[in-house]
């Protein structure tokens, strides 16, 4: 595969609109449509909780990035779930490619809310930050520096399904720490190493105690 | 000179698995080339993220492109929901095994020629096939009661195991569909409700379509066939054995097949008969790739018919949102489903149909959800507390759909990519697809009556079904599918078909086809259980012959 098939491919992949098209709803491995390569993060991520590939500036910009896609009520949101180690060690690994994509999307993300602000991404307050996030989701953002090199929508489609996959991703991965997307999708565990479920549980008739509690 | 075999079979998935299996009991000795390499219970776990999202377990060097039409750019990528494995696509089923209709074998006959589309009755009909859909339920262990679809097709034989349990969202689904008049029931499911065959009953972990079987209670070629073949001795397996040539001799004749092992270093191996069971994708590139002085178009395309009439399903789908837990995340992918609404009626503007069932597809699958719903913007934002409340319903989410014929287009098809090679440098296949008005027509219209049903099971909101976004437009077609079929159909006129009715070449005497591309038309069902039953009868048919010294 040439670069620019690989590079037209990763683009594709992140873009929301291929996202649905590439595999339909049901018949088509839907979300091969990521198309992200392969994997060694959960080792990697078992390893250590420390950036590998991020600064720590970066780490705290994108954390915070993280806590507006799926943000802290009642429940845990991407912070506590600790979407951005998954992004780190995804990032040290099978999605090494997107590297480059991170490091100059979250240079951009500082640079808009400098811009704005005076202050870090890191720094403002939640309505600061989703006012950022949505212009970047719509490539309205003027302060965007490399419009050229990388839309914003690019980069905010990229954001937004990693912290979704860290978020429900397996905790080996290094995100999901203390199954807290889980918990939040009500969503007990995977059970094929695990006995499966009781034909009474398929039915409704037996209680289901989710792998944490086990 | 290297052995001679009696067969060489290429590819180890449904039809290919089914005629090894048939051919060694039958004292054949028999060469399988697969691409893939073994795979088994041990690499089957349930992690959405290494199987599905990332999808590295069945096919990590699958290439395809994808172009709209014959004037649009191409996309590289991986499209096909395929497993390149030791047991093939069937590996990672979800195991429905219906039989088809008698009119999804006659088609044309039935509605006349359609505009744009290149339908063709099948050269077979269903009561040829019918002893091999009992001999295929029986080998695979079919679990269900045929006695309850009122709208199936005409079956003497219960099937060999009862129906499993009723999930929530299955009784939830039944429900709404009774309210409506429907006939729901159980979906027949190749999925041990009872130990049977020497494999143990489902332990109902939710995820099955798109994983293998950790315990082999999902009836696969490589929990079926092959353990059997590989026990009668006759059997030489050869994995990671990617084919590119079928080479031919003077008289016309395949000789075997020429493959590229793991390190890339050519092999070929001889034998009387070839038969090729790549799949609709697969079986395509390897005709078109295997060129001769006879055959300047590609092997047996002397219709040049090899390669077109593709078809997928298509699969209007709704998700509903509930009050209370619907334990998706249990069973296998559909527990219930109806058919009145599947028989074919012009006046709602469109002919054919299709099934209509639940299934789990987003409701085991966390990530697939989220994703998936992140991008309906039917309850606004896709980020943010919008978002947080979506992943939230996951539980209470209930997601219907069709398995929808769609009309066979000459112009859609597969290809051999001009530029775009596989890491062997080998032409990958490039799939051209849209789709016909009236697969726009059913899918609007069953969108229409699967918001209704779930609005009757309860429903309290609904995702996808109203969101333009994911709507299939004109100018849009749905790039790959589990389901492929046709692109070698057969066929009694052999300049309009690639295969006779026993899905042996009209050109080729000692070559045979036996995965989805036999299909002429794609029925509204899935079409597995078919794939298998036909490779049974095909295998009847060449012991047959041999024995009387006719092949």
């Amino acid at each position: 595969m040439s670069d620019e098939n690989r590079r037209e491919e990763q683009g594709d992949g992140l873009s929301r609109r291929a996202f649905l098209q590439r595999g339909g709803i049901y018949g088509a491995g839907v979300l091969v449509a990521l198309n992200l390569p392969r994997p060694k993060a959960a080792a990697a991520a078992a390893q250590s909780t420390e950036p590998v590939v991020l600064s720590r500036v970066e780490w705290a910009n994108l954390e915070a990035a993280t806590a507006r896609i799926i943000p802290t009520d009642h429940q845990p949101g991407a912070r506590e779930a600790n979407c951005v180690n998954f992004i780190d060690k995804a990032l040290a690994n099978e999605d090494s490619v997107a590297v480059p994509l991170y490091k100059g999307g979250l240079a951009a993300l500082v640079g808009v809310a400098q811009a704005r602000h005076g202050q870090g991404f890191s720094a403002l307050d939640a309505a600061q930050q989703d006012a950022i996030l949505a212009d970047l989701e719509k490539g309205a953002a003027a302060e965007w520096a490399i419009a050229e090199q990388l839309p914003s929508p690019l980069f905010f489609e990229t954001l937004r399904a990693h912290t979704i996959v860290g978020f429900l991703a397996d905790p080996a991965y290094g995100g999901n720490a203390d199954f807290a997307g889980w918990r939040v999708a009500g969503y007990p565990g995977p059970r094929h190493r695990r006995g499966g479920y009781t034909p009474d549980q398929v039915e409704g008739k037996a209680p289901i105690v989710p792998i944490w509690e086990q | 000179m290297a052995e001679e075999y009696d067969v060489c079979v290429i590819g180890t998935g449904a039809g290919g698995g089914v005629m090894i299996d048939q051919l060694t009991a039958a004292g054949f000795r028999v060469v399988a080339l697969e691409r893939g390499g073994r795979v088994g219970p041990i690499d089957f776990d349930d992690d959405e993220l290494r199987n599905v999202i990332r999808d590295e377990v069945f096919s990590p060097h699958q290439l395809e492109t994808y172009r709209f039409d014959a004037s649009s750019p191409s996309q590289t990528g991986r499209f096909s929901h395929l497993a390149h494995c030791v047991g093939g696509t069937i590996t990672h089923w979800a195991a429905w095994s219906w039989r088809f209709k008698p009119d999804d074998f006659e088609v044309l006959s039935k509605e006349g020629p359609v505009a744009g589309a290149n339908l063709a009755d099948w050269p077979i009909g269903y009561d040829e096939l019918e002893p091999f859909y009992t001999q295929a339920e029986r080998d695979f262990g079919v679990a269900g009661d045929n006695t309850k679809n009122p709208f199936g097709a005409p079956q003497e034989t219960p099937l060999p195991n009862p129906p499993h349990p009723v999930r929530v969202s299955a009784r939830k689904f039944s429900q709404g569909a009774k309210k409506l008049g429907y006939h729901p029931f159980a979906v027949p499911k190749a999925i041990n409700s009872q130990p049977y065959g020497g494999r143990p009953r489902c332990m109902y972990g939710g995820a099955c379509r798109s994983y293998g079987c950790p315990i082999h209670a999902k009836a696969t070629t490589l929990s079926v066939s092959l353990p059997r073949a590989e026990r009668t001795g006759k059997l030489d397996l050869r994995i990671d054995a990617m084919v590119f040539e079928l080479p031919v001799d003077d008289a016309g004749r395949v000789t075997g097949a020429r493959y590229l092992d793991a390190a890339g270093s050519a092999h070929e191996v001889r034998a009387r008969h070839t038969i090729v069971s790549a799949g609709s994708i697969g079986t395509p590139q390897l005709l078109l790739m295997s060129k001769s002085g006879a055959f300047p178009d590609g092997l047996a395309n002397g219709s040049g018919q090899v390669g077109r009439n593709l078809t997928f399903h298509h699969h209007p789908s709704v998700i509903g949102v509930f009050d209370e837990d619907l334990r998706g995340y249990t069973g296998f992918e559909s527990h219930a489903a109806f058919d009145d609404l599947h028989a074919s009626d012009p006046k709602r503007g469109f002919i054919r149909g299709g099934v209509i069932g639940e299934l789990n597809t987003f409701t085991h699958q966390p990530i697939a959800y989220a994703a998936v719903l992140a991008n309906d913007h039917t309850f606004g934002s896709s980020w943010g507390a919008g978002l947080k409340d979506r992943i939230r319903a996951f539980p209470r989410t209930l997601t219907l759909t069709v398995i929808a014929e769609e009309m066979p287009m000459e112009e859609n098809g597969v290809d051999l990519d001009p530029d775009v090679k596989d890491r062997f440098g080998l032409p990958v296949p490039r799939v051209t697809k849209r789709h016909h008005d009236n697969d726009l027509a059913m899918f609007a219209w069953y969108e229409d009556k699967l918001v209704e049903v779930a609005e009757a099971a309860g429903a309290e909101s609904i995702a996808l079904g109203r969101n333009p976004d994911v709507h299939i437009t004109k100018t849009q077609a749905q790039k790959g599918n589990a389901h492929n079929h046709g692109t070698a159909r057969m066929g009694t006129d052999p300049s309009k078909s690639v295969l006779d009715k026993w899905c042996r070449s009209h050109e080729v005497p000692n070559l045979w086809v036996v995965d989805g591309s036999f299909m002429p038309t794609s029925s509204g069902y899935n079409p597995t259980l078919t794939i298998l039953a036909n490779a049974y009868r095909v295998a009847d048919h060449f012991v047959r012959e041999a024995k009387k010294g006719s092949l």
